[in-house]
């Protein structure tokens, strides 16, 4: 009796390259940006961790949702209703914890709602949370608008935090602050990261959304509920995007609902790819979401040391992301051809 | 006069041969019955003629000239239709538009003639007596008119030869007859058919003569006027049954499932009681319910009536945990499509189901996990070098013993086996066999679903055979043969349905 029992191809030296291209994608970019920034410093380092924390943490959430095969499009208005509304817990409790508490729930209820659309309903993700984008959008301007003054601040179209309040300089200082050289918003990047590379690769609950995004029928008759775990992650999006808009209010003490989060569903979407994540589900890892982030950082970054226009970064980033999944999808596809070709060159001389 | 000459045709899928020097001639205006059991061969010939796949050796003759290019293109223009079993319609499009798709009218700058299609389609309908308005969007017809219009689209474009895959499986007595009318019709005008059915009835009240395959052979042909529906199924069958059985009877404990007058889709009126250690095979033809049934009882499709009771208890249904928590387990057909998680390793594989019941305890313990699947790999004999290759590397054979690993992980009592050998070869079939074997030895119930009949005949103790989604008639281990069988389930014999033997 024959067995096949085929070589896997993710082992040896090779398959850790395409299981860590993430990092070398970063590693590019990276030294890109030493070479043009002409002396790097570790402030200059640790400021990519300051500036990827928002989109990073939003998109380790994207990147979950992602992972069953799902998108969602409403994390960026999300992200502006959440901050904003923050900031209106925040100028009338003055109390920090209340705060970061209303934010993570806001961003829960709010993920929540586009869970039971697409996981409960069985709306396309797409639709739904292409609706629930500009649904949360526009509250988040409507609601500025016709809140009282006091409570955003004073300002006529930003929601602004209060500077008189005793609870402003500790939050304020949380958001710009370092700890031992290292931002504090840098630190939480990196915790929420380890927090769900634990929760994907160690936990039952984290093996079940690769199962559901692998194959949806083969993890329904194995036993999973697909409904409520899609519902979860969409709900886990929202959670993270409540972290997010808590770490953007306490880095920026203002949200402004026109601006605030603008594109960052696109962004996120990007990293998430970038990271290595299939957007069909199923495969890919949270570490990745990270690289994928902070890559986009560093091209900001690269664009600034450039004295570039900053209108044209948009079609950078764009462009990377074209280049990198070119060569994902076009390398196996070469492979394939040039093994056939092998083979038919056999079978040739062999008939 | 030979319309159809099929000779020695040979066919291989990745080195197992499917098709042995078969062969098939079709006169010019008669109805030609292919007849064979489940995976005889008789599909993949029909692709062969088609051109959807290509043969290794052989020739084919149609209408006088060798077929030297066969392509599905090449095959159609030279007369050849094929009415698949399931319907090859367009459902958002209208019934003229479904059959001119791809070849329709235009003027010179190509815009549609919509008006001169639909003319046409209509007097088509009209010549054969098919009641179909042409501008009927296809979703809106009964299933036997889009059976109709699959045959006119055929004999627009002049078909010689209308191949008809088991086209009355969708249709109520009424529709067969209109069909079976507008066959005799076009026969007498000279077109032939080739007709694939099980049920002997129809193939005894339409055909004119028959071929028999059996495991990809060439068994017999000759005239149906000069048999029975026995003859016909002893040669469809085969010899006596050969190969050692492992089967020893075993004693039967408590009840286990008790299905009273439970209904779903695709059954109803199922009376069966299944004991602790019996192995029950639940057999029939393509679509008889048996597979639904199991569907059922594991809460993946929604009953309709009736009662279920599992270890005593009743099942609220239509929940695969409340069946999963009673200690019930589904091994579905079509592995790849049910059960594969493609993206996940042999480990992952796995414990994938038990993980659903203990989802509380929250870490998955790697070291725990790899020790029972080492246990289960030397139970079940798992051919893997590891657990953390991935699923799609293993054979079908141990890639199904995954899956019972998966589902033994989960302590289940009763395991319901959908189609458990499909896609799997000979050698890992009978490992198969003995695992169900010593499994219900250790007290395990198992319940299997198959349409091959030798396979009930090694394992089951009692066989409960499905005709039109009815279970009518049980048959004991000693009563089961290929014979008895088939015959039950084409509705050849048991037109009433019988008490159960033995309950």
């Amino acid at each position: 009796m024959k067995t096949t029992v085929k070589k896997n191809p993710l082992s040896g030296w090779m398959g850790a390259v395409k299981k860590y291209s993430f990092v070398l994608v970063f590693l590019v970019i990276f030294i890109v940006y030493a070479l043009v920034s002409n002396g790097l410093t570790w402030d200059g380092m640790m400021n990519v961790f300051r500036h990827s924390a928002v989109i990073g943490v939003m998109a380790i959430g994207m990147g979950i949702v992602c992972l069953t095969g799902e998108i969602d499009l409403s994390v960026g208005s999300m992200l502006a209703l959440t901050a904003g509304f923050s900031v209106v817990v925040f100028n009338q409790t003055g109390s920090i914890l209340l705060t970061l508490l209303f934010s993570l729930v806001c961003g829960g209820v709010l993920g929540g709602i586009n869970g039971l659309l697409v996981g409960a309903v069985k709306m396309p993700a797409f639709i739904a949370t292409l609706a629930t984008m500009l649904i949360y959008r526009s509250l988040a301007q409507y609601l500025c608008q016709h809140l009282p003054a006091a409570a955003i601040g004073g300002g006529s179209s930003v929601y602004r935090m209060s500077n008189q309040l005793t609870g402003y300089q500790p939050l304020y200082q949380f958001g710009n602050g370092k700890l031992a050289t290292l931002p504090i918003v840098g630190i939480v990047l990196i915790a929420v990261t380890a927090l769900f590379v634990y929760l994907t690769t160690s936990t039952k609950f984290g093996k079940k959304i690769y199962a559901v995004g692998s194959n949806q029928k083969a993890a329904l008759l194995g036993g999973i509920k697909v409904s409520l775990m899609k519902t979860l992650v969409f709900v886990i999006a929202g959670v993270l995007t409540g972290v997010g808009a808590f770490l953007w209010i306490a880095m920026n003490a203002s949200a402004d609902p026109a601006t605030t989060g603008k594109s960052y569903e696109m962004y996120a979407i990007a990293a998430v790819v970038l990271g290595g994540i299939s957007m069909s589900g199923g495969r890919g890892r949270c570490l990745g979401v990270l690289f994928g982030a902070m890559s986009y950082t560093v091209i900001d970054k690269i664009i600034i040391a450039l004295k570039m226009d900053s209108l044209i970064n948009d079609a950078i980033k764009g462009a990377i992301l074209i280049v990198v999944i070119l060569i994902q999808i076009a390398g196996p596809v070469i492979k394939e051809r040039l093994v056939r070709m092998r083979h038919g060159k056999k079978a040739a001389a062999h008939g | 006069m030979e319309l159809l000459k099929m000779k020695d045709i040979c066919k291989s899928f990745s080195g197992v041969p499917v098709l042995k020097k078969v062969h098939l001639t079709v006169e010019k205006g008669e109805v030609h019955a292919l007849l064979g059991e489940n995976g005889a061969g008789k599909s993949t010939l029909m692709n062969v003629l088609t051109g959807v796949c290509p043969l290794d050796a052989g020739e084919i003759v149609f209408d006088g000239k060798a077929v030297e290019n066969i392509t599905i293109r090449h095959m159609e223009n030279a007369g050849i239709s094929f009415v698949h079993q399931e319907l090859n319609l367009f459902n958002d499009l209208k019934a003229y538009e479904n059959i001119f798709l791809g070849r329709e009218y235009t003027n010179r700058v190509g815009t549609l003639q919509a008006g001169r299609m639909r003319r046409e389609a209509g007097d088509l309908f009209e010549k054969l007596g098919v009641e179909i308005d042409p501008n009927a969007l296809v979703c809106e017809l009964k299933p036997s008119q889009k059976q109709l219009l699959e045959i006119a689209r055929a004999l627009f474009f002049e078909a010689k030869l209308l191949i008809l895959d088991e086209p009355t499986t969708a249709l109520n007595t009424e529709e067969v007859e209109h069909l079976f009318s507008l066959v005799r019709k076009l026969k007498a005008q000279g077109t032939s058919f080739i007709f694939i059915s099980h049920k002997m009835p129809e193939i005894f009240e339409l055909c004119d003569r028959y071929t028999v395959f059996r495991n990809g052979e060439f068994v017999g042909e000759g005239q149906i006027a000069q048999t029975t529906p026995q003859e016909v199924t002893g040669l469809m069958v085969g010899g006596a049954f050969n190969g050692q059985s492992l089967y020893t009877p075993r004693p039967a404990g408590e009840p286990v499932l008790e299905l009273a007058g439970y209904c779903g889709p695709g059954f109803h009126d199922i009376d069966l009681c299944v004991k602790r250690g019996q192995i029950i095979g639940l057999t029939g033809l393509q679509g008889c319910g048996s597979s639904e049934l199991m569907q059922c009882v594991f809460g993946a499709l929604p009953a309709s009536g009736g009662s279920i009771k599992v270890f005593g208890k009743p099942l609220a249904g239509g929940s695969i945990h409340e069946a999963m928590k009673a200690g019930v387990a589904m091994l579905p057909a079509n592995r790849k499509e049910n059960s594969v998680i493609p993206d996940a390793t042999l480990l992952e594989n796995m414990y994938l189901s038990e993980h659903t019941l203990s989802a509380t305890r929250f870490q998955i313990h790697q070291k725990a996990e790899q020790k029972r699947f080492l246990q289960y790999q030397r139970l079940l004999g798992i051919r893997a070098q590891g657990s953390d290759g991935p699923i799609t590397a293993l054979s079908g054979g141990n890639q199904q013993k995954v899956f019972l690993a998966r589902w033994l992980n989960t302590q289940a009592e009763l395991l319901l086996l959908d189609n458990p050998t499909q896609g799997i070869d000979v050698g890992a079939k009978a490992e198969i066999y003995r695992l169900i074997f010593e499994l219900s030895g250790e007290g395990k119930t198992i319940l299997i679903n198959t349409l091959e009949i030798p396979e009930i005949q090694k394992v089951a103790d009692i066989c409960a055979v499905f005709y039109n989604g009815r279970i009518i008639q049980m048959l004991s281990h000693g009563q089961i043969d290929e014979h008895t069988v088939m015959l039950y389930s084409t509705g050849a014999a048991g037109g009433e349905k019988k008490q159960s033997v033995e309950r």
